[in-house]
């Protein structure tokens, strides 16, 4: 009878990403940018802090938040959201990986998953405008 | 001779087919997956169920990301024909819900990529029992994420997509 293990093969990698995969450090990185990233993006929403406003009609890119101004068409806030998230988050995760061994390991693993499943009520939320407009047809 | 619009309505079509096969590569590598986590196979069986979740699972953790970027790339190309040509008609033809769902899509999309380098590593470390359950709990929620991503894209697209 033969066994199909599902938990200790691992697959052929390069040896960037063994040394990524073999090291603390990104450990910390990489779970705290999974933690604060769902967080930073609610705040970016809430907060509406886009790192550049597009605007698709006339194809160009403004630094921060940007409003809708005559003959500019709409704007588009989503790319500066990820974009400010992922700066965010990036930030986070290398502070985290300054900070002492006995610090980073208290950090809960199941926040990873937790998180974002926390941040779905909000992001649903803050479509409000969308539901309200859908309720009155 | 070709007019600029329909020349513009088959590149985007071209785009749209590309974001696609991206994405069912995607559905298809993270659906085998989050089974295998989920319902992990202890002997090899002869039924197509089983062997759908026997696959080995940490071989798929950087196609998953790799997928899941390029999917979101051409997304986001995608997106700025959306908000003009496709998403003015939407909110003109009070289809609130189907405009608020994709919405909601893209927050779900920016989601989900902020879970990749720590699932990346979860799955990288496979043999580790330490990561067990976390792996297991981001597996499923991505592979929850992109089966919600693709079909309000499905259904985005046959409300006004491909052929409107």
């Amino acid at each position: 009878m033969s066994i199909v293990t599902t938990h200790s093969a691992t697959a052929p990698t390069t040896a960037t990403g063994a040394a990524l995969a073999a090291s603390s450090k990104f450990k910390v990185f990489a779970t705290t940018f999974s933690i604060a990233g769902p967080v930073a993006y609610c705040l970016c929403v809430y907060f509406n802090w886009p790192v550049f406003t597009y605007f698709p009609v006339t194809g160009r890119f403004y630094w921060g938040l940007q409003g809708v101004q005559s003959g500019t068409g709409p704007n588009m806030l989503w790319y500066g959201w990820t974009v400010t998230t992922i700066l965010i988050a990036g930030a986070l995760g290398i502070i985290a990986m300054m900070l002492p061994e006995r610090v980073t390991k208290k950090i809960p693993l199941f926040l990873v998953w937790l998180v974002p499943i926390l941040a779905i009520p909000y992001v649903v939320y803050s479509l409000m405008f969308w539901w309200r407009l859908a309720m009155r047809g | 001779m070709t007019s600029p619009i329909s020349t513009s309505a088959v590149f985007w079509t071209i785009w749209l087919f590309v974001h696609l096969i991206l994405a069912l590569g995607l559905l298809g590598a993270l659906t085998h997956q989050a089974m295998a986590t989920a319902f992990p196979v202890r002997q090899s069986a002869g039924g197509i169920v089983t062997r759908f979740r026997a696959v080995s699972a940490p071989g798929y953790a950087t196609a998953v990301c790799v997928l899941y970027v390029l999917v979101f790339l051409v997304g986001s190309f995608i997106y700025t024909c959306y908000r003009i040509n496709i998403r003015i008609p939407l909110e003109q033809g009070h289809y609130f819900k189907t405009g608020g769902f994709f919405d909601f899509k893209e927050h779900v999309a920016t989601l989900g990529l902020v879970l990749l380098p720590a699932y990346w590593y979860f799955w990288k470390n496979a043999q580790n029992p330490e990561y067990d359950n976390a792996r297991k709990g981001v597996t499923l929620v991505l592979a929850v994420m992109v089966w919600f991503l693709f079909i309000v894209g499905h259904v985005l697209n046959n409300a006004r997509g491909f052929g409107s």
